[in-house]
């Protein structure tokens, strides 16, 4: 038992430091700032391809539209119609990507 | 000079500049506790005091004020030597036959490192956190999340085999 008291006893008085403390806090603060920025980006980058998507989709809506009012109604096109249901569309779009450009600024 | 708990609140507030002032404060203590528990493997030692810090400024909302940081921050790091050690082993076990052995760079009080050889990971992490850095049980099981009951049991144990 004195033998293990004095083995921990040495132990005790040993002291470990790092080489370069200042270099090693440098270091490990930019490994720090990097990771953060890393998730930073990961996270615009599903927001944005959140928000690609729903726009992509409201921009092609119209157009099906169209499309559908052409072929029904060949003779008699509602232009009146048509132009309603993309100047509806074209609007919640346009309000999207306002929405866009100022989560983007807001995480940035 | 400001105490961790201000530095911890500033960190989160004004930015990871503040951090540094407390990798600095414990750069060394982690270090130590890192030689100590890999019997003196310089290499792991500085991994395992990088991964801890690491750990703790992306966890470091969770912390509670209320407890000292530097028991918070030696959880962490004796997480991090446990994930380590199983990723070295991992490791050995798939390179063991092709690559040609590596021996790590040894540093400190041999005898010591003699002394807790043979014990478990876990009883060595016991061991050291009583008998070196004088933690009380209920100290120990809050950092490491587990009962004072199974820690001193644990303690126990290590001492009869050192006997």
């Amino acid at each position: 038992m004195n033998q293990l008291e004095t083995i921990i006893e040495k132990e005790k008085e040993t002291s470990y430091s790092q080489r370069n403390k200042e270099l090693f806090s440098f270091y490990t603060l930019t490994l720090i700032n990097q990771e953060q920025a890393s998730r930073k980006l990961k996270r615009k980058l599903w927001v944005s391809l959140l928000l690609i998507t729903a726009g992509l989709f409201l921009l092609l809506s119209p157009i099906s539209e169209m499309m559908n009012y052409f072929i029904l109604n060949l003779s008699s096109p509602s232009m009146v119609d048509i132009f309603t249901v993309a100047a509806v569309s074209y609007g919640f779009l346009f309000v999207l990507i306002v929405f866009l450009k100022q989560r983007i600024s807001i995480l940035s | 000079m400001e105490t961790d708990e201000e530095l911890v609140r500033r960190t989160l507030s004004e930015g990871s500049h503040h951090f540094g002032v407390l990798i600095q404060r414990y750069a060394d203590y982690l270090f130590g506790l890192g030689m100590r528990l890999t019997s003196g493997n310089k290499e792991l030692a500085e991994d395992i005091s990088q991964q801890a810090f690491m750990k703790s400024y992306t966890y470091l909302k969770s912390f509670n004020s209320q407890k000292k940081f530097k028991h918070w921050l030696t959880g962490i790091a004796v997480n991090c030597y446990k994930d380590l050690i199983q990723k070295e082993n991992q490791h050995l076990s798939l390179n063991a036959k092709d690559e040609p052995n590596y021996t790590p760079h040894l540093e400190g009080n041999i005898d010591f490192f003699n002394l807790i050889k043979p014990l478990t990971e876990d009883e060595k992490i016991l061991f050291t956190l009583k008998y070196v850095y004088e933690y009380q049980i209920n100290e120990i099981a809050d950092l490491l999340n587990q009962k004072s009951g199974t820690v001193k049991s644990k303690i126990s144990r290590a001492l009869e085999k050192l006997k």
